[in-house]
Protein backbone atom coordinates (compact mmCIF):
# COMPACT_ATOMS: atom_id res chain seq x y z
CA UNK A 1 0.00 0.00 0.00
CA UNK A 2 1.63 3.53 -1.20
CA UNK A 3 0.99 6.55 0.58
CA UNK A 4 2.12 8.41 -1.93
CA UNK A 5 0.78 9.39 -5.33
CA UNK A 6 1.32 6.12 -7.51
CA UNK A 7 3.71 7.48 -10.36
CA UNK A 8 5.24 4.18 -11.67
CA UNK A 9 1.86 2.47 -11.06
CA UNK A 10 0.12 4.92 -13.26
CA UNK A 11 2.55 4.85 -15.80
CA UNK A 12 2.46 1.04 -15.82
CA UNK A 13 -1.17 1.13 -16.02
CA UNK A 14 -1.32 3.10 -19.46
CA UNK A 15 2.14 1.48 -20.71
CA UNK A 16 0.06 -1.69 -20.36
CA UNK A 17 -3.06 0.16 -22.34
CA UNK A 18 -0.35 1.20 -25.01
CA UNK A 19 0.98 -2.25 -25.66
CA UNK A 20 -2.48 -3.71 -25.98
CA UNK A 21 -2.94 -1.54 -28.76
CA UNK A 22 -0.30 -1.94 -30.17
CA UNK A 23 0.01 -4.78 -33.16
CA UNK A 24 3.52 -5.48 -33.67
CA UNK A 25 6.51 -6.82 -31.62
CA UNK A 26 8.91 -5.20 -32.58
CA UNK A 27 6.33 -1.93 -30.95
CA UNK A 28 5.64 -3.73 -28.01
CA UNK A 29 9.62 -4.37 -27.37
CA UNK A 30 10.69 -1.06 -28.20
CA UNK A 31 8.11 0.64 -25.72
CA UNK A 32 9.31 -2.60 -22.80
CA UNK A 33 12.90 -1.13 -23.71
CA UNK A 34 12.26 2.52 -22.96
CA UNK A 35 10.22 1.80 -20.26
CA UNK A 36 12.45 -0.52 -17.96
CA UNK A 37 15.03 2.32 -19.49
CA UNK A 38 13.78 4.56 -17.63
CA UNK A 39 14.01 2.55 -14.53
CA UNK A 40 17.52 1.83 -14.82
CA UNK A 41 17.28 -1.50 -16.80
CA UNK A 42 19.36 -1.99 -19.53
CA UNK A 43 18.87 -5.82 -20.23
CA UNK A 44 16.45 -8.59 -20.24
CA UNK A 45 15.00 -11.65 -21.35
CA UNK A 46 11.77 -13.36 -21.67
CA UNK A 47 12.18 -16.96 -22.21
CA UNK A 48 10.27 -20.50 -20.81
CA UNK A 49 12.96 -22.38 -18.97
CA UNK A 50 14.88 -25.20 -20.52
CA UNK A 51 14.63 -28.89 -19.51
CA UNK A 52 16.67 -31.62 -20.38
CA UNK A 53 17.55 -31.37 -23.98
CA UNK A 54 16.31 -28.19 -24.55
CA UNK A 55 18.20 -25.14 -25.43
CA UNK A 56 17.38 -21.30 -24.05
CA UNK A 57 17.90 -20.17 -27.56
CA UNK A 58 14.60 -22.16 -28.84
CA UNK A 59 12.58 -21.25 -25.81
CA UNK A 60 13.55 -17.43 -25.66
CA UNK A 61 10.16 -15.12 -26.39
CA UNK A 62 12.36 -11.85 -26.39
CA UNK A 63 16.07 -11.18 -25.87
CA UNK A 64 17.48 -8.31 -24.69
CA UNK A 65 20.63 -9.60 -23.15
CA UNK A 66 24.07 -8.06 -24.16
CA UNK A 67 24.51 -10.13 -27.44
CA UNK A 68 27.54 -12.12 -26.04
CA UNK A 69 26.15 -13.03 -22.85
CA UNK A 70 23.58 -14.04 -24.92
CA UNK A 71 25.48 -16.44 -26.79
CA UNK A 72 28.32 -16.87 -24.07
CA UNK A 73 25.20 -18.27 -22.15
CA UNK A 74 23.84 -20.31 -24.60
CA UNK A 75 27.00 -22.05 -25.74
CA UNK A 76 27.83 -22.86 -22.47
CA UNK A 77 24.47 -23.57 -21.75
CA UNK A 78 24.63 -21.90 -18.78
CA UNK A 79 20.92 -22.26 -17.37
CA UNK A 80 22.11 -25.67 -16.32
CA UNK A 81 23.94 -23.89 -13.27
CA UNK A 82 22.59 -20.34 -13.22
CA UNK A 83 20.40 -20.32 -9.43
CA UNK A 84 17.91 -17.66 -10.97
CA UNK A 85 15.44 -19.68 -13.48
CA UNK A 86 16.56 -22.38 -10.89
CA UNK A 87 14.54 -20.65 -8.24
CA UNK A 88 11.47 -19.98 -10.65
CA UNK A 89 10.70 -23.45 -10.04
CA UNK A 90 10.15 -22.55 -6.18
CA UNK A 91 8.22 -19.58 -6.31
CA UNK A 92 5.21 -18.08 -7.87
CA UNK A 93 6.41 -14.46 -6.70
CA UNK A 94 8.81 -12.62 -8.26
CA UNK A 95 12.47 -12.26 -6.42
CA UNK A 96 15.92 -10.02 -7.08
CA UNK A 97 18.83 -11.87 -7.80
CA UNK A 98 20.42 -11.13 -4.28
CA UNK A 99 17.75 -13.25 -2.89
CA UNK A 100 18.44 -16.46 -4.88
CA UNK A 101 19.32 -18.56 -2.99
CA UNK A 102 22.87 -20.86 -3.61
CA UNK A 103 25.18 -22.05 -1.82
CA UNK A 104 28.37 -19.43 -2.43
CA UNK A 105 31.14 -22.21 -1.60
CA UNK A 106 29.47 -24.99 -2.52
CA UNK A 107 27.69 -24.33 -5.78
CA UNK A 108 30.92 -22.50 -7.23
CA UNK A 109 29.02 -22.56 -10.85
CA UNK A 110 25.65 -21.31 -9.84
CA UNK A 111 28.27 -18.59 -8.07
CA UNK A 112 29.99 -17.99 -11.45
CA UNK A 113 27.20 -17.04 -13.83
CA UNK A 114 25.93 -14.84 -11.06
CA UNK A 115 29.61 -13.12 -11.48
CA UNK A 116 30.52 -13.77 -14.89
CA UNK A 117 26.68 -11.91 -15.22
CA UNK A 118 28.12 -8.43 -13.77
CA UNK A 119 30.76 -8.43 -16.33
CA UNK A 120 28.12 -7.34 -19.05
CA UNK A 121 26.60 -4.59 -16.71
CA UNK A 122 23.77 -7.05 -14.71
CA UNK A 123 24.81 -6.20 -11.64
CA UNK A 124 21.41 -6.21 -9.84
CA UNK A 125 18.30 -8.05 -11.13
CA UNK A 126 15.09 -8.78 -10.80
CA UNK A 127 13.01 -11.91 -12.12
CA UNK A 128 9.21 -13.09 -12.65
CA UNK A 129 8.30 -16.48 -13.08
CA UNK A 130 5.84 -17.69 -15.44
CA UNK A 131 4.22 -20.46 -14.14
CA UNK A 132 1.88 -22.89 -16.32
CA UNK A 133 0.46 -26.40 -15.44
CA UNK A 134 3.41 -27.73 -17.65
CA UNK A 135 6.06 -25.15 -18.34
CA UNK A 136 7.96 -22.39 -16.37
CA UNK A 137 9.21 -19.58 -18.17
CA UNK A 138 11.11 -16.54 -16.77
CA UNK A 139 11.00 -12.60 -17.50
CA UNK A 140 14.94 -11.69 -16.11
CA UNK A 141 15.36 -7.66 -16.00
CA UNK A 142 19.18 -6.21 -15.04
CA UNK A 143 20.95 -3.40 -15.02
CA UNK A 144 24.07 -1.84 -13.10
CA UNK A 145 22.18 -0.17 -10.39
CA UNK A 146 17.99 -0.02 -11.55
CA UNK A 147 15.60 1.54 -9.05
CA UNK A 148 13.93 -1.87 -7.00
CA UNK A 149 11.82 -0.12 -4.19
CA UNK A 150 8.55 -2.06 -3.77
CA UNK A 151 6.26 0.03 -6.15
CA UNK A 152 9.27 -0.09 -8.74
CA UNK A 153 9.04 -3.62 -8.57
CA UNK A 154 4.87 -3.67 -8.48
CA UNK A 155 5.21 -2.13 -12.27
CA UNK A 156 7.95 -3.84 -13.10
CA UNK A 157 5.98 -7.27 -12.23
CA UNK A 158 2.94 -5.81 -14.12
CA UNK A 159 4.84 -4.43 -17.15
CA UNK A 160 6.72 -7.96 -17.27
CA UNK A 161 3.29 -10.06 -17.22
CA UNK A 162 1.46 -7.95 -19.93
CA UNK A 163 4.32 -7.58 -22.11
CA UNK A 164 5.25 -11.43 -22.33
CA UNK A 165 1.35 -11.94 -22.78
CA UNK A 166 1.27 -9.57 -25.55
CA UNK A 167 3.96 -10.97 -27.46
CA UNK A 168 2.48 -14.54 -27.40
CA UNK A 169 -0.60 -13.29 -28.29
CA UNK A 170 0.82 -11.10 -31.47
CA UNK A 171 2.55 -14.24 -32.43
CA UNK A 172 -0.29 -16.45 -32.19
CA UNK A 173 -2.33 -13.76 -34.72
CA UNK A 174 0.28 -13.74 -36.90
CA UNK A 175 0.06 -17.52 -37.19
CA UNK A 176 -3.36 -16.91 -38.52
CA UNK A 177 -2.65 -14.63 -41.33
CA UNK A 178 -0.80 -17.05 -43.60
CA UNK A 179 0.52 -16.57 -47.41
CA UNK A 180 1.89 -13.43 -46.62
CA UNK A 181 5.96 -12.96 -48.47
CA UNK A 182 8.78 -12.84 -46.57
CA UNK A 183 10.21 -9.34 -46.66
CA UNK A 184 13.85 -8.66 -47.63
CA UNK A 185 15.38 -8.93 -44.61
CA UNK A 186 13.50 -11.86 -43.22
CA UNK A 187 14.91 -13.58 -46.73
CA UNK A 188 18.25 -12.61 -46.01
CA UNK A 189 18.48 -13.67 -42.55
CA UNK A 190 17.24 -16.95 -43.42
CA UNK A 191 20.23 -17.03 -46.50
CA UNK A 192 22.66 -16.62 -43.51
CA UNK A 193 21.15 -19.30 -41.26
CA UNK A 194 21.09 -21.48 -44.63
CA UNK A 195 24.49 -21.56 -44.54
CA UNK A 196 24.89 -22.71 -40.90
CA UNK A 197 25.04 -19.04 -39.09
CA UNK A 198 24.08 -18.68 -35.78
CA UNK A 199 21.60 -14.98 -34.87
CA UNK A 200 24.82 -14.01 -33.57
CA UNK A 201 27.05 -14.28 -36.48
CA UNK A 202 23.93 -13.05 -38.76
CA UNK A 203 23.96 -9.59 -36.36
CA UNK A 204 27.62 -9.23 -36.91
CA UNK A 205 27.64 -9.66 -41.02
CA UNK A 206 24.69 -7.51 -41.40
CA UNK A 207 25.83 -4.78 -38.65
CA UNK A 208 22.30 -5.47 -37.32
CA UNK A 209 21.30 -6.72 -33.50
CA UNK A 210 21.30 -10.23 -32.78
CA UNK A 211 18.04 -9.67 -31.06
CA UNK A 212 16.90 -8.46 -34.44
CA UNK A 213 17.77 -11.44 -36.56
CA UNK A 214 15.92 -13.54 -33.88
CA UNK A 215 12.92 -11.33 -34.62
CA UNK A 216 13.41 -11.23 -38.57
CA UNK A 217 13.63 -15.01 -38.46
CA UNK A 218 10.74 -15.62 -35.91
CA UNK A 219 8.48 -13.33 -38.41
CA UNK A 220 9.16 -15.67 -40.97
CA UNK A 221 8.72 -18.71 -39.45
CA UNK A 222 4.88 -17.01 -38.31
CA UNK A 223 4.54 -16.39 -42.06
CA UNK A 224 5.72 -19.78 -43.12
CA UNK A 225 3.80 -21.32 -40.08
CA UNK A 226 7.18 -23.52 -39.29
CA UNK A 227 8.08 -24.57 -35.84
CA UNK A 228 11.70 -23.61 -35.79
CA UNK A 229 14.35 -22.53 -37.52
CA UNK A 230 15.80 -25.32 -39.65
CA UNK A 231 11.68 -26.18 -40.90
CA UNK A 232 12.22 -22.32 -41.49
CA UNK A 233 14.82 -22.06 -43.62
CA UNK A 234 13.97 -25.72 -45.57
CA UNK A 235 10.24 -24.16 -46.43
CA UNK A 236 11.22 -20.90 -47.35
CA UNK A 237 13.96 -22.87 -49.74
CA UNK A 238 11.26 -25.17 -51.25
CA UNK A 239 9.01 -22.24 -51.53
CA UNK A 240 11.61 -20.47 -53.70
CA UNK A 241 11.25 -17.95 -51.38
CA UNK A 242 15.51 -17.72 -50.54
CA UNK A 243 17.58 -19.02 -53.17
CA UNK A 244 21.08 -20.36 -52.39
CA UNK B 1 -21.40 -36.82 -15.24
CA UNK B 2 -20.04 -33.06 -14.20
CA UNK B 3 -22.64 -30.11 -14.06
CA UNK B 4 -22.10 -26.62 -13.79
CA UNK B 5 -25.54 -25.34 -12.06
CA UNK B 6 -26.24 -21.50 -11.52
CA UNK B 7 -27.36 -21.35 -8.04
CA UNK B 8 -28.80 -17.67 -6.72
CA UNK B 9 -31.77 -16.41 -4.81
CA UNK B 10 -34.67 -17.43 -6.57
CA UNK B 11 -33.40 -20.94 -6.68
CA UNK B 12 -31.11 -21.35 -4.16
CA UNK B 13 -33.77 -23.35 -2.19
CA UNK B 14 -33.69 -26.30 -4.62
CA UNK B 15 -29.64 -26.58 -3.48
CA UNK B 16 -30.26 -25.67 0.24
CA UNK B 17 -28.10 -28.91 1.39
CA UNK B 18 -25.14 -28.29 -1.48
CA UNK B 19 -24.28 -24.87 1.15
CA UNK B 20 -23.32 -26.66 4.15
CA UNK B 21 -20.61 -28.73 2.49
CA UNK B 22 -20.20 -25.49 0.26
CA UNK B 23 -19.05 -23.24 3.19
CA UNK B 24 -16.87 -26.18 4.83
CA UNK B 25 -15.08 -26.58 1.92
CA UNK B 26 -14.23 -22.95 1.31
CA UNK B 27 -12.80 -23.10 5.27
CA UNK B 28 -10.45 -25.99 4.03
CA UNK B 29 -9.49 -24.53 1.21
CA UNK B 30 -8.99 -20.47 2.28
CA UNK B 31 -8.26 -21.33 5.48
CA UNK B 32 -6.74 -24.41 6.44
CA UNK B 33 -4.84 -24.68 2.85
CA UNK B 34 -4.40 -21.12 1.84
CA UNK B 35 -3.63 -19.98 5.68
CA UNK B 36 -6.37 -16.66 4.78
CA UNK B 37 -6.54 -16.56 8.71
CA UNK B 38 -8.62 -13.39 8.41
CA UNK B 39 -11.37 -15.63 7.12
CA UNK B 40 -11.25 -18.25 10.24
CA UNK B 41 -14.29 -18.82 12.01
CA UNK B 42 -14.84 -21.19 14.63
CA UNK B 43 -17.81 -22.72 13.34
CA UNK B 44 -15.62 -24.54 10.25
CA UNK B 45 -17.55 -22.33 8.04
CA UNK B 46 -16.07 -19.37 5.79
CA UNK B 47 -18.88 -17.43 4.72
CA UNK B 48 -18.17 -13.38 4.64
CA UNK B 49 -20.43 -10.39 3.60
CA UNK B 50 -20.52 -10.78 0.16
CA UNK B 51 -22.40 -13.65 0.86
CA UNK B 52 -26.06 -12.02 0.03
CA UNK B 53 -29.27 -12.43 -1.50
CA UNK B 54 -27.35 -10.99 -4.62
CA UNK B 55 -24.24 -13.32 -4.90
CA UNK B 56 -24.75 -15.51 -7.98
CA UNK B 57 -22.97 -19.05 -7.29
CA UNK B 58 -21.91 -21.84 -9.63
CA UNK B 59 -21.31 -24.98 -8.31
CA UNK B 60 -19.59 -28.14 -10.45
CA UNK B 61 -21.75 -30.87 -9.35
CA UNK B 62 -20.13 -34.51 -10.27
CA UNK B 63 -22.35 -37.25 -9.62
CA UNK B 64 -23.88 -34.78 -7.07
CA UNK B 65 -20.74 -34.02 -5.59
CA UNK B 66 -19.77 -30.53 -5.45
CA UNK B 67 -15.97 -30.60 -6.62
CA UNK B 68 -16.17 -26.82 -7.73
CA UNK B 69 -17.44 -23.38 -6.82
CA UNK B 70 -17.34 -19.90 -7.98
CA UNK B 71 -18.94 -16.62 -6.59
CA UNK B 72 -20.12 -13.23 -8.45
CA UNK B 73 -21.48 -10.51 -6.97
CA UNK B 74 -23.15 -7.06 -8.79
CA UNK B 75 -20.28 -4.38 -8.74
CA UNK B 76 -23.08 -2.57 -8.21
CA UNK B 77 -23.62 -4.42 -4.75
CA UNK B 78 -20.45 -4.15 -1.74
CA UNK B 79 -17.39 -6.26 -3.18
CA UNK B 80 -13.71 -6.92 -2.20
CA UNK B 81 -12.45 -4.39 -4.10
CA UNK B 82 -14.88 -1.76 -2.60
CA UNK B 83 -14.61 -2.83 0.64
CA UNK B 84 -11.24 -4.56 1.27
CA UNK B 85 -9.05 -3.52 -1.39
CA UNK B 86 -10.05 -0.65 -2.30
CA UNK B 87 -5.62 0.65 -2.54
CA UNK B 88 -5.42 -2.09 -6.06
CA UNK B 89 -7.38 -0.40 -7.85
CA UNK B 90 -6.03 2.81 -8.96
CA UNK B 91 -8.64 3.69 -11.29
CA UNK B 92 -11.53 4.36 -8.75
CA UNK B 93 -13.85 1.35 -7.92
CA UNK B 94 -15.62 -0.75 -9.97
CA UNK B 95 -19.07 -0.12 -9.81
CA UNK B 96 -21.30 -0.84 -13.28
CA UNK B 97 -24.19 -2.65 -13.98
CA UNK B 98 -22.84 -4.90 -16.81
CA UNK B 99 -19.52 -5.84 -14.42
CA UNK B 100 -19.60 -8.84 -11.72
CA UNK B 101 -17.20 -9.40 -9.23
CA UNK B 102 -15.48 -13.11 -9.34
CA UNK B 103 -14.32 -14.30 -5.79
CA UNK B 104 -13.96 -17.98 -4.17
CA UNK B 105 -12.87 -19.97 -7.69
CA UNK B 106 -11.46 -23.24 -6.20
CA UNK B 107 -11.78 -26.87 -7.61
CA UNK B 108 -11.42 -29.39 -4.55
CA UNK B 109 -7.35 -30.87 -4.34
CA UNK B 110 -8.31 -34.30 -5.80
CA UNK B 111 -9.67 -32.83 -9.25
CA UNK B 112 -6.96 -29.92 -9.83
CA UNK B 113 -5.23 -30.73 -12.70
CA UNK B 114 -6.37 -33.30 -14.26
CA UNK B 115 -5.42 -34.59 -17.15
CA UNK B 116 -8.54 -36.77 -18.50
CA UNK B 117 -10.95 -34.57 -19.80
CA UNK B 118 -11.32 -30.61 -19.65
CA UNK B 119 -9.87 -29.15 -16.49
CA UNK B 120 -12.64 -28.35 -14.08
CA UNK B 121 -10.59 -24.90 -14.09
CA UNK B 122 -11.30 -24.43 -17.60
CA UNK B 123 -14.90 -25.75 -17.08
CA UNK B 124 -15.66 -23.02 -14.30
CA UNK B 125 -14.06 -20.17 -16.17
CA UNK B 126 -16.06 -21.08 -19.56
CA UNK B 127 -19.14 -21.71 -17.66
CA UNK B 128 -18.80 -17.71 -15.82
CA UNK B 129 -18.59 -16.52 -19.62
CA UNK B 130 -21.49 -18.69 -20.47
CA UNK B 131 -23.64 -17.21 -17.65
CA UNK B 132 -22.25 -13.57 -17.82
CA UNK B 133 -23.44 -13.72 -21.86
CA UNK B 134 -26.80 -15.22 -20.99
CA UNK B 135 -27.83 -12.08 -18.48
CA UNK B 136 -25.90 -9.36 -20.33
CA UNK B 137 -22.81 -8.84 -18.82
CA UNK B 138 -19.57 -7.27 -20.85
CA UNK B 139 -16.81 -7.94 -18.23
CA UNK B 140 -15.85 -9.08 -14.84
CA UNK B 141 -13.40 -7.71 -11.93
CA UNK B 142 -11.81 -10.22 -9.83
CA UNK B 143 -8.78 -9.69 -7.09
CA UNK B 144 -6.29 -12.55 -7.69
CA UNK B 145 -2.65 -13.98 -7.59
CA UNK B 146 -0.82 -12.59 -10.37
CA UNK B 147 0.13 -15.91 -11.27
CA UNK B 148 -3.29 -16.52 -12.50
CA UNK B 149 -2.29 -14.39 -15.22
CA UNK B 150 -0.04 -15.93 -17.57
CA UNK B 151 -2.79 -19.18 -17.65
CA UNK B 152 -6.05 -16.28 -18.44
CA UNK B 153 -3.92 -14.96 -21.12
CA UNK B 154 -3.20 -19.14 -22.52
CA UNK B 155 -6.77 -19.84 -22.49
CA UNK B 156 -7.56 -16.52 -24.01
CA UNK B 157 -9.41 -14.55 -21.15
CA UNK B 158 -8.45 -10.93 -21.50
CA UNK B 159 -7.52 -9.58 -18.64
CA UNK B 160 -7.03 -5.81 -17.84
CA UNK B 161 -5.02 -4.47 -14.62
CA UNK B 162 -6.40 -1.84 -12.52
CA UNK B 163 -3.26 -1.58 -9.98
CA UNK B 164 -0.57 -2.76 -9.21
CA UNK B 165 0.41 -6.17 -7.75
CA UNK B 166 1.20 -5.76 -4.33
CA UNK B 167 2.38 -8.31 -1.68
CA UNK B 168 -0.06 -10.00 0.78
CA UNK B 169 0.75 -12.63 2.98
CA UNK B 170 3.32 -13.25 0.81
CA UNK B 171 1.47 -13.56 -2.10
CA UNK B 172 1.47 -11.27 -5.10
CA UNK B 173 -2.01 -10.19 -5.43
CA UNK B 174 -3.52 -7.54 -8.04
CA UNK B 175 -7.00 -6.44 -9.25
CA UNK B 176 -8.17 -6.63 -13.08
CA UNK B 177 -11.11 -6.62 -15.27
CA UNK B 178 -11.87 -9.46 -17.91
CA UNK B 179 -13.74 -8.97 -20.74
CA UNK B 180 -16.94 -11.11 -21.17
CA UNK B 181 -17.64 -11.55 -24.90
CA UNK B 182 -18.80 -14.12 -27.52
CA UNK B 183 -15.08 -14.40 -28.86
CA UNK B 184 -14.18 -15.23 -25.45
CA UNK B 185 -16.57 -17.95 -24.92
CA UNK B 186 -16.37 -18.99 -28.44
CA UNK B 187 -12.30 -19.74 -27.62
CA UNK B 188 -12.95 -21.58 -24.45
CA UNK B 189 -15.82 -23.92 -25.55
CA UNK B 190 -13.45 -24.47 -28.55
CA UNK B 191 -10.20 -25.18 -26.34
CA UNK B 192 -12.18 -27.44 -23.90
CA UNK B 193 -13.70 -29.45 -26.96
CA UNK B 194 -17.47 -28.24 -26.05
CA UNK B 195 -20.42 -27.89 -29.28
CA UNK B 196 -23.07 -26.76 -26.64
CA UNK B 197 -23.55 -24.84 -23.43
CA UNK B 198 -22.55 -25.74 -20.56
CA UNK B 199 -24.79 -24.48 -17.73
CA UNK B 200 -27.92 -25.77 -15.63
CA UNK B 201 -30.66 -23.32 -14.94
CA UNK B 202 -32.81 -25.65 -12.69
CA UNK B 203 -36.05 -23.09 -11.45
CA UNK B 204 -34.58 -20.00 -13.47
CA UNK B 205 -37.23 -20.75 -16.12
CA UNK B 206 -38.29 -17.33 -15.08
CA UNK B 207 -34.82 -15.37 -15.40
CA UNK B 208 -34.55 -13.62 -18.81
CA UNK B 209 -31.45 -14.70 -20.40
CA UNK B 210 -29.76 -13.61 -23.72
CA UNK B 211 -28.91 -15.73 -26.42
CA UNK B 212 -26.08 -17.31 -26.74
CA UNK B 213 -24.00 -17.72 -29.92
CA UNK B 214 -24.00 -20.61 -31.77
CA UNK B 215 -20.83 -23.24 -31.26
CA UNK B 216 -22.35 -26.48 -32.89
CA UNK B 217 -19.84 -26.42 -35.54
CA UNK B 218 -16.13 -27.08 -35.07
CA UNK B 219 -14.04 -24.12 -36.12
CA UNK B 220 -11.38 -24.02 -38.66
CA UNK B 221 -8.26 -25.06 -37.45
CA UNK B 222 -6.91 -22.19 -38.58
CA UNK B 223 -6.61 -20.41 -35.25
CA UNK B 224 -4.43 -22.65 -33.83
CA UNK B 225 -5.00 -22.92 -29.87
CA UNK B 226 -2.57 -20.98 -27.70
CA UNK B 227 0.68 -23.25 -26.90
Amino acid sequence: MTESEPYWGRRALDFVDAIEASKTTASVISQFEKMIGELGFHAYIMAGIPMPGQSLEELTIANGWPAQWFETYNRENLHEVDPVPRHCFNTLNPFEWKHVPYDRERDRAAHRVMMRARDFGLRQGFCIPIHYDDAVGAISIAGERPYLDAETKGALHLMGIFTHGRLRALSRSAIASPNRRLSDMEAEVLRWAARGKTAWETGQILAISERNVRWHIEEAQRKLMTNNKTATVATAIVNREILI
Amino acid sequence: MLEIHVVQRDNRHLYEHYFDPYFQLRHDIYVKQRKWMALDRPDGREIDQFDTEDAVYLFCLDDEKLIGAMRAVPTLSPTLMSDIFPYLSLRGPICRPDVYELSRVFVIPERRGEHAGPRVEMLLLTAITEYGISIGLNGFSIVLEAWWLPRFERCGWKAHPLGLPQMMDNMSVLAVLVDCDEATWKSLCRQIGRTSPILTWRGLSGLNRQLLPDISLPHSPAVQPAQ
